[in-house]
């Protein structure tokens, strides 16, 4: 029981020093904003990777997950022959929740990953420590480009999904319920407005920021070599996802 | 020759770096227990000592890596072990470091690598400091392979890859970490003999952390062996060779038994 007990206080207390970890590199990154004295190689490598890169799976995810919405609303709208409601029912699932919420989570897995694996890295073969020895602040080198490139890509990302998404929904409901893709758009267009949009922006980029400072908060603070750079990732993934759901809730619940 | 555990160093005419009294421990346990040290302008000092006596932890303070606990840090007549993080941004730039593992950054060129500290330091554009950065590649014998990745390339380019890097904010003072483990002995001369010129031609200091018997003979100026967390011995290759200090004998005739205590056997 004493053990069980040590445990969790032993858990909690890890969370709660990797929360105050998080929040301070959050503080000194904004800090490294004022001036903005930013490496432009590094952000427009790092938007490469990020973004560029992760152009096909988002695309992909994005139209399985529009067409995926209409399979779910079809036994409704058949029941209740609510077909100039799918547009309007899938745009604003989109929008304003599945579109952040599943992109960030899948931009959590390929890029905040990969963004933990490789400062953890660098930081176990003294890299980060070169940096240093170099007189370059790892903060606005290497930190403040990663931060940026993230919060600029899930938001472009999460537009392109949506509009993906959409795009899987006109092209699931012509072929399951053969409602016109026209209908859908009308149905959009005339039912949701710019604050939707908006709302779904927001949480890209609040989720854009979790994610970022989460993953450089494990990779620098990695000890332990290889195993190390596992958990790292490990506690990135973890860490981004709970505060996705967490941030999602908190917003929806805030702005309802 | 100082040879006794403890013994303040006899004054140098004019010191670069000074460590008084220097403590630090990790986890409660001591590495480095009041340890003296000084290194005189323009010396080649190598730090020896068996693994883990606190050889790399020593020259990391200097650069503000790690913070002691206790004891003073003079760099040039000017105490900085209190300096505030920020201002240890100068004392980098006069005081370079090459780690064990070189650091180049893997997503970078040899070329991109030495560039960097050109870059953010000098303020050159970034093919300026790439033409630079190639000059300074075939200075150290590596013009050929500046567009190669540091995957790409043996251990020995990496190393001397990494002191082209160092040496672009002709620093006053280079502190080399283990600069020749891991490298065939004609690798391994090739970084003495730049060790060497750095000192010889530039006037740079040089702080050697080294288990490499062959290199701190034919290298160094002078030779402190630290022991138990202080220096048991300094002087010349000479007078460390004519030690009948039963540590120092042991030490530079590898013997597997003797007085020396070893952490972990």
């Amino acid at each position: 029981m004493r053990g069980s007990v040590a445990a969790v206080g032993a858990s909690t207390m890890a969370a709660a020093r990797d929360a105050g970890g998080i929040a301070v590199l959050a503080l000194e990154v904004a800090r490294s904003l004022v001036p903005p004295t930013l490496d432009g190689r590094e952000l427009v490598r790092n938007l490469y990777k990020m973004g560029y890169r992760s152009l096909p799976i988002v695309t992909m995810t994005a139209l399985f997950v529009g067409a995926l919405m209409v399979i779910q609303f079809s036994s409704f709208v058949q029941q209740y022959g609510a077909r100039g409601l799918v547009g309007w029912g899938t745009g604003y699932a989109v929008l304003r929740e599945v579109g952040p919420l599943m992109i960030g989570l899948m931009f959590s897995g390929r890029v905040g990953a990969n963004n933990a694996a490789e400062l953890a890295t660098m930081t176990v073969t003294d890299q980060i420590d070169g940096l240093q020895a170099l007189s370059i602040d790892p903060i606005r080198y290497l930190i403040v480009p990663r931060v940026l490139a993230m919060m600029i890509t899930l938001v472009v990302m999460t537009m392109v999904g949506d509009a993906v998404a959409i795009l899987g929904v006109m092209l699931a409901s012509q072929a399951l319920l053969d409602i016109h893709p026209l209908t859908i758009w009308y149905s959009l267009v005339d039912n949701i407005g710019a604050a939707d949009f908006l709302h779904g922006m927001g949480k890209a980029l609040v989720f854009g920021t979790a994610i970022a400072v989460s993953s450089c908060y494990f990779g620098l603070t990695v000890k332990g070599g290889a195993i190390g750079v596992g958990r790292a990732v490990n506690a990135a993934v973890v860490s981004a996802a709970v505060s996705i759901c967490f941030l999602d809730f908190l917003m929806t619940y805030l702005t309802s | 020759m100082r040879s006794a555990a403890g013994v303040r160093p006899e004054p140098i005419a004019e010191p670069m770096i000074e460590l008084r009294g220097v403590w630090k421990g990790f986890g409660g346990r001591p590495v480095l227990a009041g340890l003296d040290l000084t290194v005189a302008r323009g010396e080649v000092l190598f730090v020896v000592g068996t693994s883990g006596v606190g050889k790399s932890v020593t020259i990391k303070h200097l650069v503000g890596l790690l913070r002691i606990d206790a004891g003073e840090i003079w760099l040039d007549g000017r105490r900085i072990d209190a300096l505030p993080e920020r201002a240890y941004a100068e004392i980098r730039r006069r005081v370079a470091m090459v780690f064990q593992s070189a650091t180049l950054f893997d997503a970078m060129t040899l070329a991109e690598n030495v560039a960097l500290p050109l870059r953010k330091h000098r303020g050159l554009r970034a093919a300026v400091a790439l033409a630079d950065a190639r000059r300074r590649l075939e200075e150290v014998y590596l013009g050929d392979l500046a567009d190669r990745f540091p995957a790409e390339v043996s251990d020995g380019v990496r190393k001397r890859a990494a002191i082209a890097r160092a040496l672009t904010l002709e620093p006053e003072v280079v502190l080399f970490d283990e600069p020749t483990t891991g490298l065939d002995p004609q690798n391994a001369r090739r970084i003495d003999r730049l060790i060497r010129e750095l000192a010889d031609r530039r006037g740079v200091t040089a702080m050697v952390v080294s288990h490499d018997l062959a290199s701190i003979f034919s290298t160094a100026d002078r030779i402190a062996l630290l022991y138990q967390g202080r220096v048991r011995a300094c002087g010349t290759a000479t007078e460390i060779r004519a030690s009948a200090d039963p540590v120092v004998v042991q030490f530079i005739h590898g013997h597997a038994s003797g007085p020396m205590e070893t952490p972990g056997f």
